[in-house]
Order: structure tokens, then sequence, then C-alpha cells
């Protein structure tokens, strides 16, 4: 019972520390170089996700991609959704309970993308530590999307140059804005914000929730991180 | 901690690198390897005069890395950023210290072909205007030919950090691999500088520079088979993930190309031309080239399958 309430007191704290701590974390990235420097991550709850499929939608609209294609994908691990096979039982019809999980550049602070990159048009942004694209330097060698562990790059077909999920450096949080999918998500299954302030929602979230990075043994160091659903009990 | 959170699937859309890196990875090695080995037995024989072995090899190494920077710009999304690796360096980039070697190589390769064909070039009546620059070139000939030989063996040994760099791939991300490319460039490289030696420039079967190369050609090959065996006994024995790529070399389409291509072709090929065939047919012109053949052929399939079957074989 105490639990509980514990529980419910602490969800209405975060609730309103991100209404407040979310945006001033974005504000951070037009500070001047001098404050420390931000360490941008987003957090995904798989316990959240629904696989909507909205963040993708968003993506591709707030960052100008071709039809179709954005930044992020689902990844359906388990659960029927109606004329597929359930990815984990293998039956079209399963009482799985439905698993997403979020595929996307995992924005590695060791990120093998920029350094293999020979004309560093895959490069970290100076004020934000966000791994993002010079668009007019790339030369479409592929090497940066043979070297991500996360196959987490593609070209886009547009522009013929290389693409990653930069957090929607330029699209949005230039504006002070969440990244586009952080936006859309109706079911706050994406937190974003800066782990190096120590107020921010991130932060807090993480402070008290059990939280997995993918493919951690690379040493790439990636900024995204899993709430994976634990089953408890049946 | 096993199953957290994962995910297999990819932005991508499949194989980063497809054939034309392949051929490119081939074709920077018997250019590197052909004119390294010319250049040894230059040195190592004194020699002064352009021998036959010397003009094939300078021949062959700069039409295969111009036909290599062919495959290379090809494969780029749109061609037309080439000029982009050249223009921007990231000195972290095992590319961008490639291209660098490369633009010194590239013009070097054709001026060791200059000097090598001088007498050819004579003779045919639209290359003449070349004669002059060859003549005043001449003088610098020994620098070039020290730099270019390092030069050489640094290509053929980029090319295979140039992959083992990508660490999703048990396969290709050894430290062994470019000393593998840099002996298997060396035989394929001297195969076919070889071939092409008694086939245009006459050489004798059974010269001076042939013996050389037949008593160098075994202990080369024997250091490639090593190679490859310590790349394979550290999958077999490595964590779960070179485990699983050991699955290469015996399942699939890929572990084909392996045996047939690389071992068979590769080693069984010049082996038995050379050894299970009576002494008459050993030493014919149809042995000669058809173990050469076989040599680069292998060296293909070697290129083949590590850049393919390593890339499907990600962890
Ligand atoms: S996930 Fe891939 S694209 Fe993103 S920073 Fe890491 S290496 Fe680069
Ligand atoms: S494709 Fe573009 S971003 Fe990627 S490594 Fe090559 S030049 Fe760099």
């Amino acid at each position: 019972m105490s639990e509980n309430l514990e529980r419910r007191r602490f969800l209405k704290f975060l609730g309103a520390g991100s209404l407040i701590v979310a945006p001033l974390g974005c504000s951070s990235v037009d500070e001047d170089k001098n404050s420390n420097q931000p360490h941008y991550i987003m957090v995904f709850d798989q316990n959240k996700c629904v696989g909507c499929g909205d963040c993708k939608v968003a993506c591709n609209q707030a960052n100008n991609l071709p039809e179709g294609k954005s930044r992020v994908m689902m990844e359906q691990q388990s659960g029927g959704v109606e004329g597929q096979v359930c990815p984990q039982c293998g039956k079209t019809s399963c009482e799985c309970e439905r698993k997403y999980v979020r595929v996307s550049c995992q924005q590695c602070q060791n990120a093998p993308c920029v350094t293999v990159c020979p004309t560093g048009a895959a490069h970290r942004d100076a004020k934000t530590g966000i791994v993002t694209m010079d668009k007019a330097k790339c030369a479409g060698c592929k090497y940066c999307i043979a070297a991500c562990p996360y196959d987490a790059r593609y070209i886009n077909k547009e522009t013929d140059v290389a693409d990653n999920c930069d957090f929607c450096l330029e699209s949005k949080l230039a504006k002070g804005e969440l990244p586009a999918c952080v936006q859309s998500c109706r079911y706050d299954a994406l937190i974003f914000g800066d782990a190096n302030d120590p107020t921010s929602y991130v932060n807090k979230l993480l402070a008290v929730k059990d939280s997995v990075r993918i493919k951690s043994h690379f040493g790439t160091q990636p900024s995204l991180r899993y709430i994976p659903i634990v089953k408890q009990g049946v | 901690m096993d199953g957290t959170i994962e995910f297999t699937m990819g932005l991508s859309d499949g194989i980063a690198w497809p054939w034309p890196i392949a051929v490119y990875l081939f074709f920077a090695g018997i250019s590197g390897g052909a004119l390294a080995v010319a250049l040894f037995i230059r040195f190592y024989k004194q020699q002064t005069t352009n021998t036959p072995f010397l003009k094939a090899a300078s021949l062959v190494s700069f039409a295969t890395i111009a036909l290599g920077m062919l495959c290379l710009v090809l494969d780029l999304t749109n061609p037309l950023f080439f000029w982009r690796i050249l223009v921007y360096y990231n000195l972290n980039s095992v590319m961008s210290v490639g291209v660098i070697a490369l633009t010194a190589y590239i013009p070097l390769t054709a001026l060791m072909a200059l000097f090598a064909l001088e007498e050819e070039i004579k003779q045919i009546p639209l290359l003449r205007p070349l004669v002059p620059v060859i003549d005043k070139l001449k003088g610098i000939r020994r620098p070039c030919e020290y730099a270019v030989l390092a030069l050489a063996l640094a290509v053929c040994a980029y090319t295979g950090f140039l992959i083992s760099a990508l660490v999703r791939f048990p396969i290709i991300n050894t430290s062994v691999l470019p000393a593998l490319f840099v002996a298997s460039g060396l035989s394929a490289g001297a195969a076919a500088a070889k071939m092409l030696a008694v086939g245009i420039f006459k050489e004798d079967l059974h010269s001076q520079d042939m013996k050389i190369l037949h008593g160098a050609e075994w202990p080369i090959m024997f250091a490639e088979a090593l190679f490859l065996f310590m790349i394979i006994m550290s999958l077999a024995t490595g964590n779960a993930g070179a485990q699983s790529a050991f699955e290469a070399f015996h399942t699939g389409t890929w572990s084909m190309v392996f045996w047939l291509g690389v071992v068979g072709l590769g080693f069984g090929g010049p082996l038995l031309l050379n050894f299970a065939t009576g002494k008459q047919f050993s030493h014919s012109s149809q042995a000669f080239y058809l173990s050469g053949l076989c040599a680069v052929g292998g060296m293909m399939c070697l290129r083949m399958f590590i850049l393919y079957a390593g890339q499907n074989f990600a962890i």
C-alpha cells in the first residue's frame, strides 16, 4: 500500500519535473561553450511502447526524409499483430506480450562512424556533442555504415549521402524543441535530456529505473538507454 | 546478462560494401604485390636493365591500381562526390590515410611503368612525346623505386587495415588480416606479372628471375595458409560471436567459395600442377599459365569470401 503511494507521489513529481526541466535541458544547447559540455541521452521505455510507429512518421516529417524513410525503426520482438507471425512463438495468433524495441543511432560517445569517416562528414557537433552529418562533405563511401556496430546508418536516396539520427539537432533542438519522435510519442515511451545536468528528468529517471544499453560490449558508449520489460510473476 | 534487450534489424538495407569493393581489394593487392616483388628482385640481384619481369610488373601494377580506383569511385553513392575524399581529410580514418598513400603511389606506379617500358614507348609513335619526360626524370629513378616499394607494401597492407577496422564482423575484424592481404597480394601479384612477362615480354620460362620467383612462391604461399589458419583457429576457439562467424567456413554458399575457390583453386591448383603431374607437364607453359591463373583466381575468391562472408556474419 505504502509502496503504491510512494510511487504515485514519485510519478507526480517526475511529471511536474519534466515540464520544467525538459525545456531547460534543451535551452542549454544555445548556451556558451564555457558551461559543461552537455551529454544528451534518450531513454526508450519498452514497457510503454505499443509499436504505433508515430515516432517514425514524425521523424520523417521533421527531417524532410524521402517518402517512407526515417532514421528510426521499431523492431517487433514478440506479440501477434493481425495477419503477421509472432517473432517469438511463430504463431499467427498468440498470447505473447507485445514487445517493441527502438532501432536508431545510439549516439555513441566513442563513435566508430566518426573515427572511420575519411572526410569528417560524420562528426560530433562541437557544441552539443551529438553525432551528426555534414552533408556537404560526405563522399558516399559507406565506410561509416559498415563500421557502425548498430547498423544504424543508411544512405539517403535523395541526397546520396549517409545519414543518422542526430536527435533532430538541426530540425528541432536548434529551435529549443524536443526531438520529433519524443514529441510525437503519445505513450511517453521516449524521454530525452541532458545526462550531465543533475536536475534533468532523465537523470532522475535513470537513478530509479534499471536501464540497459545495447551491445555495450563494443565499447562505443552508446547514449541510448533502454528500460526493458521485466516480467514480475505471472 | 542474457536476453536483456537487443535489436537485430538495421537501417542500411543489407551489405554496406558490395562486390566492387572486393574487386578493388583484389586489384590493389595485385598492384602492390607485383611491383613489390619486381623491385625486391631488382634490388636483390642489383639489376640495372629493364628486365621483362620488371616491365610486366610495372604495367600490371599501374593498370590494376587504375582499374581498382575505378571500382572504388563507381561504388560511391554518387561518383561525382569523389573529390570530397581528396579535399577533406580525417587522419583518424584508415581510409583517409590510405588515400594519402594512394595519391603518392599511383603517380609513382605510372612513373615506374614509364621507366621500365622506355624502349617500348620509343617504338610507339603516339607515345613518343613521353620520351623527353623519361629522360628528364631518370635521375630520380632510384629514390622513386625505394619509395614505391615501401608504398606498394603499404597499399597491400592498407587494404587489410581498411576493413579490419570494422568491429562488428568477426571474420574481418582480425589483426592478421593485413598480413594475410600482404602475403596473398605478393603471391597473386607475382603470378600475374609472371604470366605477362612470359606472354608479352618474351621472358624465358626458366630464366634467372623466374627461378627466384619460383623459389619465393612456396614460402609466401605457406605464410598465406598460415595466416588463414590463424584466423580460422581464433574464430573457432573465440567467444560466442567468433564461433558463430566460424560457421561461414562450413555452411552456405560462402563456405563453397572458401573451400573450392580459396583452398582448392588458390592453394590446391598450383600445388597439384607443380608436384602431382609429370615433370614434363609441370615444366610446360600450359602448367605455368594454369597455375598462375589459379593463384590469381584464388586471391579473388579470398577477397570475395572475406568481404561477403565477413559482412554476413555480424555480431
Ligand atoms: S550508433 Fe552507429 S551511427 Fe550512431 S554514433 Fe554509434 S557508430 Fe555512429
Ligand atoms: S559515407 Fe559519408 S559519412 Fe560515411 S564514412 Fe563515407 S564520407 Fe563519411
